[in-house]
């Protein structure tokens, strides 16, 4: 009988991803001034966080830049209770966060919660708490420089 | 959309769910479910001047721009396109071509193998590098939050769990469904195991023609939801609401008037929501219709073998053994008109909803 063999593969490459002007201010605002910064679209006048170069709704770019936060409300989210590549240790929250005088959210890590019991953990973030960014000693100028924590 | 002029007919089927079968390479898999699809249109390759291709690089593991996998569909010196998303678009491509007079017979296929990488271990991949991959979201990340909104504005426990039996029920009926074999990924509350899909491997393939056939493409309708997962609604899935309208508007149908619903979904909150999106259930009903209505999936969705990004053409070929009343244990009796969807590996952007009834 043929023995059927099977090849191992793995894909390893490296990127150098161009982030663009505005996700570089955005993310100079968060390592230079600890802000978080949306840009208002002129045809829809939703402010969109993170900052971005053009609304995708209307197809018009965006120039007015605007702070917003840094507290805002969690509209959903998750609790990892297993471990899933790339993230802590579990338990971890992830939320998409609504700051204050924006209209679009953004997905960071929840903190200061307590997660030794997992369902009352739901339970309070399903009364979409507010929450405020809160950054780290030493911000890179990255999404990861702030998390969200329940006050 | 224009209501077509030229119609589109469905002559053949293929559908192989497995697992870890190391007798056949990737093409080989291709090539024997195209083989299977021509001969139940009971045509030859000559008589194919179209062929259409969904795969995506990453599930894989090859370029598809390496040419492995095409010549294994049929693509040796023909008109080809390739399709890096769900494969219910592929079908629509195909559509296109015969519509325009382009090709007269078409090749549709699509594949993925999870017997040959981890998904979990890709999955961050697929999302953007640099909002969302830094903090961890993935597939089932993703379909968390949106579950999450989903149970917590309706009182759903028993509704999800009756859905969850009658879905693995139906699963066990299917005789195409995985039966051994596949696995499943970690599941992020509020998901649940029994939520989630089956790891499977998947072939698919479809004969599409201008000549008359016994199953005819009445409607087709897609849609692309905001880049950016910020911007949307995770409560509703509105791009999938459009395609299925548009679908509909084009069949000149109406949801009441289906006979059979296969709607592609992640998870089985996913699919609960797509049949709220496409108007089969009304909102917040969707679990308790796929727990209680023996139209809504019928082949188990998810659970009865899921990989992407196959399974919008997976959902097409179920609704087809459908109305042509060999969908085996689970067929509807006397099933006429069909909707099959199919939503985009990645994060549901992108829908196409087709309509299929039997001629």
């Amino acid at each position: 009988m043929t023995e059927l063999i099977t090849i191992p593969g793995r894909w390893e490459f490296d990127y150098t991803y161009f982030a663009g002007e505005a996700a570089s201010r955005f993310f100079g605002e968060l390592k230079d001034n600890r802000r978080i910064m949306g840009v208002c679209c002129p045809s829809c006048k939703r402010v969109l966080v993170p900052a971005r170069s053009f609304c995708d709704v209307c197809f018009q770019r965006t120039e007015d830049w605007v702070e917003v936060g840094p507290e805002g409300v969690v509209e959903t989210f998750t609790i990892l209770t297993a471990t899933f590549a790339g993230m802590p240790k579990p338990p971890v929250v992830i939320a998409y966060v609504t700051f204050d005088g924006a209209d679009t959210a953004l997905l960071n890590v929840v903190t200061g919660l307590d997660l030794s019991n997992i369902s009352d953990a739901a339970d309070r973030l399903q009364a979409r708490p507010r929450v405020r960014a809160c950054f780290v000693d030493e911000p890179q100028g990255r999404i990861t420089d702030f998390m969200f924590t329940l006050f | 959309m224009t209501v077509v002029d030229t119609p589109v007919y469905i002559e053949g089927i293929a559908l192989n769910i497995g697992w870890h079968d190391a007798t056949k390479d990737l093409s080989e898999l291709i090539f024997d479910t195209v083989t299977l699809a021509l001969e139940d249109a009971d045509q030859s390759i000559d008589a194919v001047d179209s062929v259409v291709l969904a795969a995506h690089d990453l599930v894989d593991g090859r370029s598809l721009s390496s040419m492995v996998t095409a010549p294994a569909a049929g693509a040796y010196l023909r008109e080809e396109i390739r399709f890096s998303d769900d494969a219910a678009g592929a079908l629509v491509g195909a559509m296109t071509k015969l519509e325009s007079g382009r090709a007269r017979r078409s090749v549709v296929a699509a594949w993925g193998r999870s017997s040959e990488y981890n998904y979990d271990q890709f999955s961050q991949t697929l999302f953007d590098p640099i909002y969302g991959r830094p903090i961890g979201l993935n597939e089932f990340v993703l379909s968390a939050m949106r579950a999450q909104l989903y149970l917590a504005t309706d009182h759903h426990k028993e509704q999800r769990t009756r859905a969850s039996l009658r879905r693995d029920e139906a699963a066990r009926a299917n005789p195409r469904a995985l039966k051994s074999g596949g696995y499943q990924s970690a599941a992020p509350y509020p998901l649940v195991p029994a939520d989630l899909p089956l790891w499977a491997d998947v072939a698919v393939a479809l004969i599409l023609s201008v000549e008359p056939a016994p199953i005819r493409v009445i409607g087709a309708g897609q849609s692309s939801e905001p880049y950016a997962l910020g911007d949307r609604n995770l409560r509703a899935l509105q791009g999938l609401q459009l395609a299925a309208g548009r679908a509909m508007t084009q069949a000149g149908t109406t949801s009441s008037q289906l006979d059979v619903v296969e709607v592609d979904g992640l998870t089985l909150i996913d699919e609960a929501m797509g049949l709220e999106s496409i108007g089969f259930a009304a909102a917040g009903q969707g679990l308790e219709q796929l727990a209680d209505d023996p139209r809504c999936n019928p082949s188990g969705g998810g659970a009865a073998g899921y990989c992407p990004p196959a399974m919008g053409l997976v959902r097409i070929v179920e609704s087809i053994l459908q109305l042509r009343g060999e969908a085996g244990v689970n067929q509807v009796a006397g099933a006429r008109r069909a909707m099959a969807t199919g939503s985009s590996t990645v994060a549901g952007q992108t829908h196409t909803a087709i309509v299929v009834e039997a001629a």
